[in-house]
């Protein structure tokens, strides 16, 4: 006998990394930043120069605001740089069959799991920046990511699950709609935790009516030649076995599933054997 | 006249001669240990399906293994000589006669019993006549 048949085909994982876009669009909106900050300075020093009608600061004095803002700039590239190129090396996600993992983190690895059943919508954002390096970003947002963010203290609230820097974010919101549907389907491992313990008052039940709702089908009768080669109606034969014309007729259409009782009567008024009225398809 | 038949199973007998526990032969079936258990007991009339399936794993036609037995035999059986005495004297029959019930077939009943006698033998036997016996439906 074939053991039981797995109820949906295997999704296979779907594992993904991100595009160095990613880090490009860090670096850019990083140097933009610094740019900004460093344009409001000198615009208000110079305002203040004015304002105050105070001397133009002597070259030296110069020297030291050029520097002291040009240095620190070409670290933060520097390391910025660094640090998104990291980012993007170690950013994984993974789409499993019940839960989506992302690993990611530059100093600290982070490891976070979503299971698909805790998925309330899926955003795809794509901004002015992504725009201009051809990327998305999706999130997964949970049931519990309000909660999340309302409890958190300062600092940008992400959801649960971020993944930036995606050229087709399609393909991560079709696998994860593919494993949705597949779980509301069929609520995961149900069927192992109801057949598998052998001592569950269900277990006769559901057993019961699944064998009922495939059985039928695989019964091929002879009933008919047999009882019209020895002239007999079916209403006749249903006498003589005592059951309903409507049986013999369901039966005849192998549309019914007999009790072993029910099989030997017709056999007997039939005279023949049970195997040669009967066949397992 | 016709005897009423029971179903008897030697699942029991084969299935311990394959080296399966209940538990096992349920599991190549694809029913629960319950139902082989209700079943080698005798007390359940399975479906024709599972019939089939249980007749293939053991591997012997599904007449050896579900065999059909007078209800009579099994009570004569269990009854003691001196009790089978009181009830062929109570019934007017001879011992022999009384203890041919547990051998003849559906034909040799019609012929060398009637009805009336088969009642009285029923009674005689703490049982109802519908308990032990049909009668045949006329064409």
């Amino acid at each position: 006998m074939e053991g039981k048949k797995k109820m949906s085909k295997h999704i296979q994982p779907y594992k993904g990394t991100i595009s160095r876009n990613y880090a490009k669009k860090q670096i850019f909106k990083t140097i933009i930043g610094y740019l900004l900050f460093y344009a409001t300075w000198v615009v208000l020093s110079i305002w203040l120069i004015y304002f105050f009608e105070a001397p133009f600061p002597s070259d030296w004095l110069l020297w030291i605001i050029f520097y002291s803002v040009v240095i620190p700039f070409i670290v933060l590239l520097l390391s910025t740089i660094w640090y998104f190129y990291r980012y993007v090396n170690m950013f994984s996600y993974e789409i499993l069959e019940s839960d989506i993992v992302i690993q990611h983190g530059v100093f600290n690895r982070i490891r976070a799991t979503i299971p698909h059943s805790r998925i309330q919508n899926i955003n795809i954002t794509n901004g002015v920046f992504d725009r201009m390096f051809k990327i998305f970003t999706v999130k997964v947002e949970t049931a519990g990511s309000a909660a999340a963010a309302a409890g958190a203290k300062g600092g940008v609230v992400r959801p649960e699950g971020y993944i930036p820097g995606l050229i087709e974010p399609n393909i991560i919101e079709e696998k994860i709609k593919e494993r949705l549907i597949k779980y509301s389907a069929i609520p995961s491992g149900l069927d192992d935790k109801i057949f598998k313990p052998e001592e569950l008052a269900f277990d006769n039940f559901i057993s019961y009516i699944l064998s009922k709702m495939r059985e039928g089908e695989h019964l091929k009768t002879t009933i008919k030649e047999k009882r019209e080669n020895v002239n007999m109606t079916a209403a006749v034969l249903a006498e003589k076995v005592g059951v309903p014309v409507q049986t013999i007729n369901y039966l005849e259409e192998g549309k019914y599933n007999p009790s072993l009782a029910l099989a030997y009567k017709i056999a007997e008024v039939l005279k023949c054997k049970i195997e040669d009225l009967f066949k397992m398809a | 006249m016709k005897f009423k038949k029971k179903i008897t199973s030697r699942i029991k007998q084969f299935r311990e001669g394959l080296d399966l526990s209940q538990l096992e032969l349920a599991k190549l079936v694809g029913v629960s240990r319950q139902t082989i258990y209700y079943l080698e007991r005798g007390s359940y009339n399975p479906s024709l399906t599972i019939s089939f399936k249980i007749s293939e794993i053991l591997e012997k036609p599904i007449d050896k293994i579900f065999y059909q037995e007078p209800v009579i035999k099994d009570i004569l059986e269990g009854k003691s000589l001196a009790e089978l005495k009181e009830v062929a004297e109570a019934a007017g029959i001879s011992l022999e006669k009384l203890a041919s019930l547990s051998e003849i077939d559906d034909e040799e009943l019609t012929s060398s019993f009637n009805e009336s006698l088969l009642v009285k033998i029923a009674i005689e036997l703490g049982m109802e006549f519908e308990d032990l016996f049909e009668k045949e439906v006329e064409n």
